[in-house]
C-alpha cells in the first residue's frame, strides 16, 4: 500500500491516521543496511536465503564432552564449573541473536553478503518501523536489531601476511596477476601434501633414514654393527670402527674417515670422553710411505683374505702391531666400556710384550677372528707401527710423524687405568713401553717431557722369551678338558709372546694338535667349540 | 548453522515502503503501555507530520510516586533515506525470514516542547543521577555464612564411615551401571557410589578396568575395553 508523503505546497490538506503499536507480535522486526556504493537492490532479487553464522561457537564453546555415555566423565560438569569459579574465569555467553547474518541472494552464482549487528541501537532510542495497513491505519513496530550488511568477495584473496609480502615487493612486481596464481599453486601443493599424508609419513621416513644412510660413508659401519651378534665381534666391529676413527683422528687426515668418526659420533651418541683413551701415533722419521699404505687400507675395509694378507704382511712389522693393538686394544676398551676376559687378558699381553715383540697375536686373531675385526687391527698395526721397526726405544715412541697430539693426556690416563686393570706382575721393563709412550705424548701436548710420571704399573711383559705357556698337545688337552673351546679360544692361551712362537706356526702347531686330538664338537652360540670328555 | 531459511521476498518484490521512525524512549515505554488493539495515538500527516500521543498515556509514573505528564504532541522530523538502502526483514518465532519491505522515509519522533515535557525531564535526570550504591544502616547485624566445601554429611559419609565389603557379584553389577551412564570415574567417586573399602574396590577394578591418566590431568578408572559396550545411543555389556 502505497501513500504519499506531504508534498510541499500549498493547502495541503490533513489526514489523520490512527498509529497502532500491535502488541504481542511473534515477528521480530530487523533493519538490514546496505552500503549506498554496493547498488543493492532488493527488488531485483530472485531468491535469497539467509542463516546465522555460527562460526564464532567453536571459539567460545569449551570442548565439548559428551555428557552422557561413552567419552563422559562422572561429575566433569560441577568439577569444571568449580574450577572456573576457583579462577574467576568469566566467560561469555555465545549469544545466537548477537551473531553475524549470513545472506546469499539468487544462489550459487549471486551475491553473498555479511549483516554485522550494530550495537547501541535500542539504548537510548527506539526505533520504529511504520507500515500502513489496509485500513489506512498506521502500525508502528519497534526496530529488534539493527544489520549492516556487507558484500563478502566470492575471489580468493590475499591473507594478511602474503599481503604484507606482496607489498613489500610492489616495486619489483610487474606482473600482478601472478600473485594469485603462485597463492593457488602453493595451496595445491599444501592439499597434495595433505592428501598423501597417509602414504607420505611412510616415505618420508624412508627417506629420512635413506638420507641418513646416505651421510654414511661406509655402508660398512650398518654391516659391522648389526652382522655379528658374538659379543667379541661386536665389540671387535666397534672397536675397530671406533679405532678406526680414533685412527683417522690422530693423524688427522683421511678426510672419509673423519667424516665417518664424526658420523659415528652422531650415530652413537659419543660424547668427547669417548676420544680419550685414543692412542697417538707414534713419531717417526720412517715410513712415511706406509703410512700412506696405511691410510688407503682403511678406506677398503673389505673382504677377508685382505686381512689375512694384510695380517701375513704385518708380520714383518714387529712392534707397530703391538703397540697397535694396545692402542687399538685400549680404545676400543676404553670406548666400549666392556671389557670381555679374552680382551683384556689380550691388552694384557700386549702391554706385557716389550719393544721386539711380534705382532703375532694380531695374525692369529686375523685368520680366526672375524675378518672385520681383523682389518681393523691391520690398518691400526700398519699405522701405528711406523717406525717401532726397532726394538728398544728410548726416546719417543715409534709412531707415526702424523702425531695427532690431541689426545696425549687423556692416553695417558687411559694407558693407566687399563694397565691398572691389567696384571701387575710384570717386570721392570714394562715400564719401557709405558714410558715411552708417556714421553711420547708430553713432549707432543704439553712441556715437561717427564712432567707425566707413568701412572701406568708394571704392565706389560718385558720380552717373550719368558714363555709361561707351551703350545702342548698336553695343555690343549688340559683346556679342552676343562671346557668347551673355540679355535679362537685356543689361540687366545697360546699367545705368541708366550710361546715364543710367531703366529703361523702357533696356528699351524695348533692344527695339528687338533687333528691327533680329534676332539668333539659342539655349537655354542653358533660358534664351533671344542671340547675333550675324559 | 542451523536456521537455513528462504527468505520471503513477497515484500521486496512489491517494493513497499515504510518509515523508520526515531522515538523517544518514554514515549516508546507508554505505547507499551497501550491497551486493547494497542492505539497509541493519531498521526497528521500534512504540510508537517506530527504525532498526537493519546490521552491516556500521557501519565508517566516515575519513582517514589512522582507522576508527570508526557508530552502529547510530536512533531516528526522528516530525513530522506540518503544513498543507504535500508530493508526491513521480520525473523519469526518459527525462525522464517522475511523481507517486508524498504525504507523510503526517515524520521524523528519530537516531543513539543512544553512544561510537561521539561518535568518529564527533570524527573529523567533525578532518576538517573541518583547513586546505584548506597549505605545504609542496618539495625540487627548480618549473619555470614562461611562457605564450606566439605559439609559435615559429606565427610562423613567418606571418612567416617566403614564400608563392608558387598558381595563381588553387587559390587561388579554397580559398576557396570555407573559405567553405563559415564565412561570415566575417579575412585573417589566410585567408592562413593558403591560404598566399598577402596582396597576391595580397587581389586576388582583391576579386574574390569583401566585405570589411565588419560593425559587430561585426572587419573580415572574405566571399563576394559571388553567390557564395554558404547555406541551412540550407549549400552551395556553385562
Amino acid at each position: 500500500c502505497l501513500f504519499t508523503i506531504f508534498q510541499g505546497g500549498s493547502s495541503a490538506s490533513t489526514t489523520e491516521y490512527t498509529v497502532r503499536v500491535p502488541k504481542n507480535t511473534s515477528k521480530k522486526y530487523n533493519i538490514m543496511a546496505f552500503n549506498s556504493g554496493d547498488k543493492v537492490n532488493c527488488s531485483a532479487w530472485t531468491q535469497a536465503r539467509m542463516e546465522r553464522d555460527l562460526s564464532a561457537r567453536r571459539i567460545y564453546g569449551e570442548e565439548e564432552l559428551p555428557e552422557g555415555g561413552a567419552g563422559s566423565e562422572f561429575g566433569k560438569k560441577q568439577r569444571e564449573e568449580a574450577r572456573r569459579k576457583k579462577y574467576g574465569i568469566v566467560t561469555r555467553e555465545f549469544k545466537v541473536e548477537d551473531q553475524p547474518w549470513i545472506l546469499k541472494v539468487n544462489g550459487k552464482a549471486g551475491k553473498r553478503f555479511k549483516g554485522i549487528k550494530k550495537g547501541g541501537v535500542t539504548e537510548n532510542a527506539s526505533y520504529y518501523i511504520f507500515t500502513q495497513c489496509p485500513d489506512g491505519a498506521f502500525e508502528a513496530f519497534p526496530v529488534h536489531g539493527w544489520y549492516n550488511f556487507t558484500p563478502v568477495a566470492k575471489h580468493r584473496t590475499l591473507t594478511a601476511e602474503e599481503a604484507e609480502e606482496e607489498w613489500g615487493r610492489r616495486n619489483k612486481v610487474v606482473n600482478h596477476f601472478s600473485i594469485m596464481l603462485q597463492r593457488r599453486l602453493r595451496e595445491q601443493e599444501r592439499g597434495e601434501e595433505d592428501d598423501d599424508d597417509a602414504d607420505k609419513p611412510g616415505k618420508k621416513k624412508k627417506k629420512g633414514g635413506g638420507k641418513g644412510g646416505d651421510l654414511r660413508i661406509h655402508d660398512l659401519d650398518e654391516d659391522l654393527e648389526m652382522s655379528s651378534d658374538d659379543s667379541d665381534n661386536s665389540m671387535g666391529d666397534d672397536g675397530e670402527n671406533k679405532a678406526k676413527a680414533k685412527k683417522d683422528k690422530a693423524k688427522g687426515k683421511a678426510k672419509k674417515k673423519k667424516q665417518k668418526s664424526n658420523e659415528k659420533d652422531a650415530l652413537e651418541d659419543s660424547d668427547d670422553g669417548d676420544y680419550e683413551g685414543l692412542e697417538v701415533d707414534y713419531m717417526s722419521d720412517e715410513s712415511s710411505s706406509e703410512e700412506e699404505l696405511t691410510k688407503e687400507k682403511p678406506n677398503k675395509q673389505e673382504e677377508h683374505p685382505k686381512g689375512i694378507d694384510e695380517a701375513s704382511e704385518s708380520e714383518e712389522e714387529s712392534e707397530e702391531e703391538n703397540q697397535n693393538e694396545e692402542e687399538a686394544k685400549e680404545e676400543e676398551e676404553e670406548e666400549e666400556g666392556k671389557k670381555t676376559p679374552v680382551q683384556v687378558e689380550k691388552k694384557k699381553k700386549k702391554d706385557s710384550s716389550g719393544e721386539s715383540e711380534t705382532s703375532d697375536d694380531s695374525d692369529i686373531e686375523g685368520e680366526t677372528a672375524s675378518a672385520l675385526f681383523m682389518k681393523k687391527r691391520t690398518p691400526p698395526k700398519r699405522a701405528a707401527g711406523r717406525g717401532s721397526a726397532g726394538s728398544s726405544r728410548t726416546s719417543s715412541r715409534p709412531g707415526t710423524p702424523s702425531i695427532d697430539s690431541g689426545s696425549t693426556s687423556s692416553t695417558l690416563r687411559a694407558a693407566a687405568s687399563k694397565l691398572e686393570q691389567g696384571r701387575t706382575t710384570r717386570g721392570p721393563s714394562a715400564d719401557s713401553p709405558a714410558a715411552k709412550r708417556l714421553k711420547m705424548e708430553p713432549s707432543s701436548q704439553s712441556p715437561g717431557p717427564s712432567g707425566k710420571s707413568t701412572p701406568q704399573p708394571s704392565s706389560g711383559k718385558s720380552t717373550p722369551s719368558s714363555s709361561d705357556v707351551q703350545l702342548t698337545e698336553e695343555a690343549v688337552r688340559r683346556y679342552l678338558i676343562r671346557k668347551p673351546m673355540t679355535t679362537k679360544d685356543l689361540l687366545k692361551k697360546f699367545q705368541t709372546k708366550r710361546t715364543g712362537l710367531s703366529s703361523e706356526q702357533t696356528v699351524n702347531v695348533l692344527a695339528q694338535i687338533l687333528k691327533r686330538l680329534n676332539p668333539e664338537r659342539k655349537n655354542i652360540n653358533d660358534k664351533m667349540h671344542f671340547y675333550l670328555t675324559e | 548453522m542451523s536456521e537455513k531459511s528462504d527468505v520471503d521476498l513477497t515484500g521486496a518484490k512489491l517494493n513497499t515502503g515504510v518509515w523508520l521512525v526515531k522515538v523517544p524512549k518514554y514515549l516508546a515505554q507508554q505505547w507499551a503501555k497501550a491497551t486493547g488493539r494497542g492505539e497509541v495515538g493519531k498521526l497528521r500527516i500534512s504540510k508537517y507530520v506530527s504525532f498526537t500521543l493519546n490521552e491516556e498515556l500521557t501519565i508517566i509514573e516515575g519513582i517514589e510516586d512522582k507522576t508527570v505528564s508526557a508530552p502529547r504532541d510530536h512533531p516528526f522530523t522528516m530525513q530522506s533515506v540518503g544513498g543507504q538502502m535500508l530493508a526491513v526483514f521480520t525473523e519469526s518465532s518459527s525462525d522464517k525470514i522475511a523481507l517486508e519491505g524498504v525504507v523510503v522515509q526517515r524520521a524523528e519522533c519530537r516531543p513539543a516542547v512544553s512544561e510537561s515535557y521539561m518535568k518529564l525531564k527533570r524527573l529523567q535526570i533525578e532518576e538517573s543521577s541518583k547513586p546505584s550504591r548506597l549505605s545504609q544502616q542496618l539495625s540487627k547485624p548480618v549473619t555470614n555464612y562461611k562457605p564450606v566445601a566439605n559439609h559435615e554429611y559429606n565427610q562423613h559419609v567418606h571418612k567416617i564411615c566403614k564400608r563392608a565389603r558387598a558381595d563381588k557379584q553387587q559390587v561388579l553389577e554397580m559398576l557396570f551401571s555407573a559405567f553405563e551412564k559415564h565412561q570415566y570415574y575417579n575412585i573417589k567417586d566410585l567408592v562413593d557410589i558403591t560404598k566399598q573399602p577402596v582396597i576391595y574396590l580397587k581389586e576388582i577394578l583391576r579386574d574390569i578396568g583401566i585405570y589411565n591418566v588419560k593425559g587430561t590431568h585426572k587419573n580415572t578408572w574405566e571399563l576394559k575395553p571388553e567390557y564395554r559396550h558404547y555406541q551412540p545411543g550407549e549400552k551395556t555389556d553385562e
